[in-house]
């Protein structure tokens, strides 16, 4: 759907809201923000694992669109645009905080390797058809927070390896090597959850 | 062992000890299980139940506490916490798909601190909050929803063919959408209260004066409004196919987006016309009364 | 090559593919094939993951008030929330709507995904005369509204049987608010109190789909 096209309100096109919101128009400014403030809530809330804080970044996000709308040209989807923004808010702010959010250790340090992963019956025990979205949303908040974020931009929001070197100012490699990491961790709290239910039953 | 892979050791570790010591199985059959949490403020609480109930009440300063009781074993209650008591979840897991509804069935009685953010969802358990202020967001398919005695509160509902029932909200934000459940408010005040619903009848009783916009929007269930002689509104009422009826004594005026027709439409303003009520049907039937 | 030499270079690989000898590795190694079809289920659940949850309306109502400290917003603006009749400002029916289009959480399900399609479709081509591409694909898109229905209807009775004739005779009653709501846009194209009641449609059926779904994952 082109951007000209979808509507987001009865009678009124994103296109149009852009417009009036770069003149000020505090209405169409607010139809945007309904139209998107779940998805960029959603985003802070992923990357942050924190609902007071996806609030306070939410609403930072939106005052920079706010503030910066009238720089929106065009260049991509605005909603692109929008949540390229919502990241770059979250990421500023937690460095702001002095990072005890992301520990710098655990977002630079170098890929130390842990050896390859042997699993006993690996066979009888692969993750495949046994994880619901609970879980995951929930192993997700678990992980330290560099991996989170890696592993929310990248497997969840979809950014590549190179958008994510830029915004976080890390090399490529460290993004995959972190991303890597965050998956194995991952798995290792999906099936500690799983093996504990089993236990309980 | 470097630095790093230490420190992941121990926060695996850590966390273990977190998840094991986090979910809590109860022991037995038709017992009940009680727990406080002291909750940050701005924290969350969330119940998830199937059958039973969920009543909520206010606590003393920042406690949340959880009172289960199950009625057989074939039902799980699982509290979690996060480190740091930013949210607060009780769970009920039914083991057996074979259990009847008063086996699977929980009841949640849980005092919560005001002002924070309380989700309940639930299939057939009814919902009821009583005299504490905060950010609600419940939803429920069959099980009544009741919110009563609030200032200043976010309320959001979810229903599919619960019953909602809204009284003595003050500065009220809130927003409901029921299937084909009743929405039935009484002395319901604020910046906005939005209702719609597809068959399910909607009530209005009280004075919504005071500057607040009132949406009342449903496809074939019927809109009933009833204000004081006091009530200080801007009214306008459309349905397509169904009835509006008038008996408040408004003036009527001109409206912008339609031409009043008798028995389809109607616009009018009392007094100063403060608040803003918009009524609107396919062919459920409308009608404004005085109380 | 071993599993430690496969598993070194995995965080490059594991989305591209390796070369000859880790392919080969990787067929012949069922430990290192475990890891990496965990791993890729992880990437793959996790696309799925849709926004599920909406801010509290405190968020909003701070950027208003930061907005008006600011003074980048009037005082004769700020209000939006409580602002007059609805039908009269596009911009708070949109922000009713935006609600309900957002909240169309079907976790990914394909039912879901085509239900979206047919909303976005749909509010595309609200207006009244359509050119025939658009009809083709409204009606494509009820199709797939239909077979969206049925398995939703499918899921309800696997996951919670006592539940399915509640949630069969809701949808009949939604899909003929939004028949009869269509209609009514059609006639009256400029009626923007119509479209409103489009989008509560839509928004009712959107709630059933994520309800069904929310209880699902129970």
């Amino acid at each position: 759907m082109t951007q000209a096209k979808k509507l987001i309100a009865p009678g009124l096109t994103e296109a149009e809201a852009i417009e009036r919101a770069k003149s000020g128009d505090a209405e169409a400014f607010e139809a945007l923000y309904a139209f998107h403030k779940r998805r960029v809530y959603s985003l802070c809330l992923r990357m942050t694992g924190n609902t007071a804080q996806a609030e306070d970044f939410t609403q930072d996000a939106f005052m920079q669109l706010y503030r910066k709308i009238g720089t929106f040209r065009g260049e991509s989807a605005f909603s692109t645009w929008l949540h390229r923004m919502a990241v770059n808010v979250v990421l500023m702010q937690l460095r702001k905080k002095g990072l005890p959010e992301i520990s710098l250790d655990e977002m630079l340090e170098p890929l130390h390797e842990d050896g390859p992963r042997r699993d006993i019956g690996a066979r009888d025990n692969v993750l495949a058809g046994s994880v619901d979205r609970v879980n995951l949303e929930r192993a997700i908040a678990d992980l330290p927070p560099g991996y989170r974020i890696v592993f929310t931009l990248h497997d969840v929001e979809g950014y590549e390896h190179n958008e994510i070197a830029e915004m976080m100012g890390c090399s490529i490699g460290n993004s995959k090597s972190q991303l890597h990491k965050a998956r194995l961790k991952l798995r290792d709290l999906l099936k500690l959850r799983r093996a504990e239910k089993a236990n309980r039953r | 062992m470097n630095r790093h892979h230490l420190k992941t050791a121990l926060g695996v570790v850590a966390l273990s000890a977190t998840l094991l010591g986090s979910t809590l199985a109860l022991p037995l059959p038709n017992d009940t299980r009680k727990q406080t949490f002291n909750l940050a403020p701005g924290g969350s609480v969330s119940i998830v139940n199937g059958g039973g109930s969920v009543t909520l009440h206010p606590s003393t300063g920042r406690q949340v506490v959880i009172t289960a009781t199950r009625y057989s074993d074939k039902v799980e209650i699982d509290f979690t916490n996060t480190p740091e008591a930013r949210r607060v979840e009780a769970r009920t897991h039914v083991l057996s798909a074979k259990s009847t509804s008063d086996e699977s069935r929980v009841d949640y009685d849980v005092a919560v601190p005001a002002g924070i953010s309380i989700v309940v969802n639930t299939s057939t358990a009814p919902i009821t909050i009583e005299n504490v202020d905060g950010d609600f967001s419940f939803s429920s398919d069959a099980g009544q929803i009741t919110v009563r005695n609030a200032a200043n509160s976010f309320v959001h509902v979810h229903s599919l063919t619960a019953p909602v029932s809204l009284s003595n909200l003050t500065g009220v934000h809130a927003e409901i959408m029921s299937s084909g459940g009743s929405v039935q408010m009484v002395s319901v005040t604020g910046p906005k209260v939005k209702v719609s619903t597809t068959s399910g009848d909607i009530t209005y009783q009280g004075d919504c004066s005071g500057g607040g916009a009132y949406s009342l929007v449903t496809h074939s269930g019927a809109i009933n409004v009833t204000l004081p002689e006091t009530a200080s509104v801007d009214l306008s009422a459309q349905s397509v196919s169904g009835s509006v009826i008038n008996d408040f004594p408004f003036r009527e005026r001109s409206h912008n987006t339609f031409v009043p027709t008798p028995g389809r439409s109607f616009a009018g303003t009392s007094h100063s016309g403060s608040s803003s009520v918009e009524l609107q049907s396919f062919s459920g039937r409308i009608r404004v009364k005085q109380q | 090559m071993n599993c430690q030499k496969y598993q070194e270079n995995l965080p490059h690989t594991i989305d591209s593919g390796g070369n000859a000898e880790e392919e080969a590795h990787l067929q012949s190694c069922t430990e290192c094939a475990s890891v990496v079809q965990d791993l890729k289920y992880i990437a793959n659940q996790a696309k799925l993951l849709l926004p599920m949850h909406d801010p509290s309306p405190r968020v909003w109502q701070n950027i208003q008030s930061s907005l008006r400290n600011e003074g980048l917003i009037s005082e004769g603006r700020t209000s939006l929330m409580a602002q007059k009749t609805i039908s009269q400002v596009p911009s708070s029916s949109s922000k009713a709507f935006s609600a309900r289009a957002k909240s169309w959480t079907p976790l990914g399900w394909a039912i879901g995904l085509a239900a979206v399609v047919l909303l976005g479709v749909v509010l595309v081509n609200y207006h009244p005369t359509p050119t025939q591409p658009e009809v083709a694909q409204n009606s494509a898109a009820g199709q797939a509204q239909v077979v969206a229905d049925q398995e939703l209807i499918g899921q309800v009775s696997k996951q919670q049987p006592a539940m399915r004739a509640t949630y069969e005779d809701s949808l009949k009653s939604v899909n003929a608010y939004i028949v009869d709501a269509k209609k009514t846009v059609e006639d009256n194209p400029e009626d923007s109190a119509a479209q409103r009641q489009l989008m509560d449609a839509y928004d009712q059926k959107a709630m059933l789909y994520e309800m069904a779904t929310v209880r699902s994952l129970q």
